[in-house]
């Protein structure tokens, strides 16, 4: 049995003269939290975004739920929540997730039963009828999470998503991705809180397109000899630099 | 190509326009509002135009008095004065368009030329006129003219020929709305469906719609289709409103198959929206975007047939009439609305749209999946 969600093997992208990615190996194992971590313009989102088919790779391979991306067969599989909003504001939150229930082809039960269950989560169940453009920065981005997931993925591909989430309702995302990983659900996501970054089971320190380390936060820290994530950051990426 | 998908956005369209009521009046006001606007102010006719009129013909009895009675009262507005110095000086000070002079001993010259071709008497309606505008200059001389000939006939002195125009083959009694409606409909859905694609798609693009669109498992195509779907249907509510006010208030003659002038539309529409989406591909933000609207709405406009005949732009600008697609639908719905024309007269109008279709399909699905670079 295949045990990895996403494999990437010496996946690259460029962008004119511009690396975004530099070869890039790294294994994710299926039904884990994968936290993607690094500062603005590490090659993230980029990643993200080859793994879900929006952008080909320049080098190297991608490989997601056994198959090479991009491929078409994957899509109904993935759940992808970009760094954006990416919501039509001239639609009721109801609308948004009506759109993508009917674009991944659930039955008009089937989405209102997933929307109560996500709602719930997000705690906007009494916003369902409201227009997205009403909503706060932070709400929208619940509900962007939300639609991200309405087809019950088993691969999530998150973009930030905690980004402008109060800490209550941070604390409420983590205890939700562990429930999601308990039914078999693997979770990529990237952040730039390095706080955060506890909570995954396995991390990867990604700078200006390269993987610095990577395993679980406990032993990049240890590894790194430092005694935080952030600590281990700056060290490994000033060591980085002295090689080159 | 999964058609749930498709009707899916759709779907969304429409219940986008729910909550937004401005582009909703934009769609059905805006084409009201140019048809009344440009309807009534183009209808090209020049009238109430100031003239002078200086007569020095001295007969109890003038033939010149006949023909000032004869003028058309509805074009111009006369007013008299005793000299030539006097009629000038008004058109100097912009008070009159022309001064029209008949001249001394005019009715006896006229009687004395009946009875002898060669006599030299003056029989010149001399008209001077401020040629600054020039439609009212044209309008005043054709009036003019008209009322000559107008006044000849009734005097027995008829020309030995004659025309008549009277019993037309196709549009007979036509007025001016019964030509400009069917122009201005192609107009507005072209332009309308152009402008809302190219503002909605730089939309989904800016905003991530469009990547979050492309992780589901929808289609470029499907996308697409799905949008052609909704500005169709808008394309013929549009055309429906424009066609009851147009009866309604106009009375404007229709002796054609409504339906396949509907049709026409919405093909133009499946154009538009194409047109649309590609440009919006060239566009990163809508303030950029704005910048194709001169582009897309002067040679429509100028070129597409709408106010003037392909036959009145100069020869060497013709073809550029032929690469817009909105001279087809106009072609097309004039023809079956005043001609009656079916299919079977007009189908290279609909080949040629179809051909547009075609083509600006293809490429506004190809300029949305090149974006997965």
């Amino acid at each position: 049995m295949q045990s990895f969600a996403v494999e990437m093997k010496g996946l690259s992208k460029k962008f004119g003269s511009f690396t975004a990615l530099n070869n890039l190996n790294l294994n994710i194992e299926k039904g884990t939290v994968h936290g993607l971590l690094g500062p603005n313009g590490a090659g993230k989102t980029t990643a993200i975004k080859i793994l879900c088919g929006l952008l080909k790779p320049s080098g190297g391979e991608g490989y997601v739920l056994g198959k090479k991306v991009p491929d078409r067969s994957v899509l109904p599989e993935i759940g992808y929540m970009p760094q954006e909003t990416a919501l039509y504001l001239d639609l009721t939150v109801h609308g948004n997730m009506a759109l993508y229930g009917d674009l991944f082809g659930l039955s008009r039960s089937r989405i209102a039963e997933r929307e109560r269950e996500l709602l719930d989560f997000v705690a906007l169940q009494k916003w369902k009828d409201s227009l997205v453009s009403n909503l706060s920065g932070g709400m929208k981005h619940r509900v962007s999470l939300a639609c991200s997931m309405i087809h019950e993925p088993k691969l999530l591909f998150l973009d930030e998503p905690t980004v402008g989430v109060d800490p209550e309702l941070r604390a409420a995302f983590w205890e939700y991705f562990d429930l999601l990983k308990k039914k078999g659900v693997t979770i990529v996501l990237t952040t730039h809180y390095m706080d955060e970054a506890q909570h995954c089971d396995r991390i990867a320190l990604l700078r200006q397109g390269q993987l610095l380390a990577e395993g679980t936060p406990v032993d990049v820290v240890k590894s790194a000899g430092a005694t935080n994530l952030e600590e281990a950051f700056l060290m490994l990426a000033k060591r980085e630099d002295a090689k080159s | 190509m999964n058609i749930h998908r498709a009707f899916a956005i759709t779907k969304r369209i429409f219940r986008g326009l729910r909550h937004d009521r401005r582009t909703v009046a934009l769609m059905f006001l805006a084409p009201i509002v140019a048809m009344c606007v440009f309807g009534l102010a183009f209808s090209g006719d020049v009238k109430d135009v100031n003239v002078v009129v200086v007569n020095l013909d001295d007969a109890p009895v003038s033939a010149s008095g006949v023909i000032i009675s004869n003028f058309d009262k509805e074009v111009l507005k006369v007013a008299y004065v005793a000299s030539v110095e006097e009629g000038v000086r008004r058109v100097e000070d912009g008070k009159a368009y022309a001064v029209i002079i008949f001249p001394e001993h005019f009715t006896e010259s006229l009687l004395m030329k009946r009875q002898n071709p060669s006599y030299e008497g003056d029989t010149t309606i001399q008209v001077r006129e401020d040629r600054s505008n020039v439609n009212v200059a044209n309008a005043i001389t054709k009036s003019i003219s008209e009322t000559i000939l107008k006044t000849a006939q009734e005097a027995g002195q008829d020309l030995p020929m004659k025309v008549d125009a009277e019993d037309a083959i196709y549009g007979k009694g036509a007025k001016f709305m019964d030509f400009f409606v069917p122009g201005i409909m192609a107009f507005v859905v072209f332009m309308l469906t152009t402008l809302l694609t190219l503002i909605s798609f730089v939309g989904e693009r800016t905003s991530g719609n469009l990547e979050r669109l492309q992780s589901t498992p929808l289609r470029e195509s499907e996308l697409v289709v799905g949008y052609a779907i909704a500005f169709s249907i808008i394309g013929m509510l549009q055309t429906v409103v424009l066609l009851v006010i147009g009866t309604v208030a106009f009375d404007i003659m229709i002796v054609g198959n409504v339906v396949l002038a509907f049709a026409i539309i919405a093909l133009l529409a499946v154009v538009s929206l194409s047109l649309g989406i590609l440009l919006s591909s060239l566009a990163k933000r809508e303030a950029q975007a704005i910048q194709f609207f001169p582009l897309i709405v002067l040679p429509t406009f100028l070129l597409a047939g709408i106010f003037w005949p392909v036959e009145a732009i100069p020869q060497w600008l013709r073809p550029l009439s032929y690469l817009i697609p909105p001279s087809y639908a106009v072609d097309a719905t004039r023809s079956v609305m005043l001609r009656g024309w079916g299919i079977g007269e007009i189908w290279v109008d609909i080949v040629a749209l179809c051909g547009f279709a075609a083509a600006f399909l293809t490429v506004a699905i190809l300029s949305l999946k090149r974006g997965r670079r």
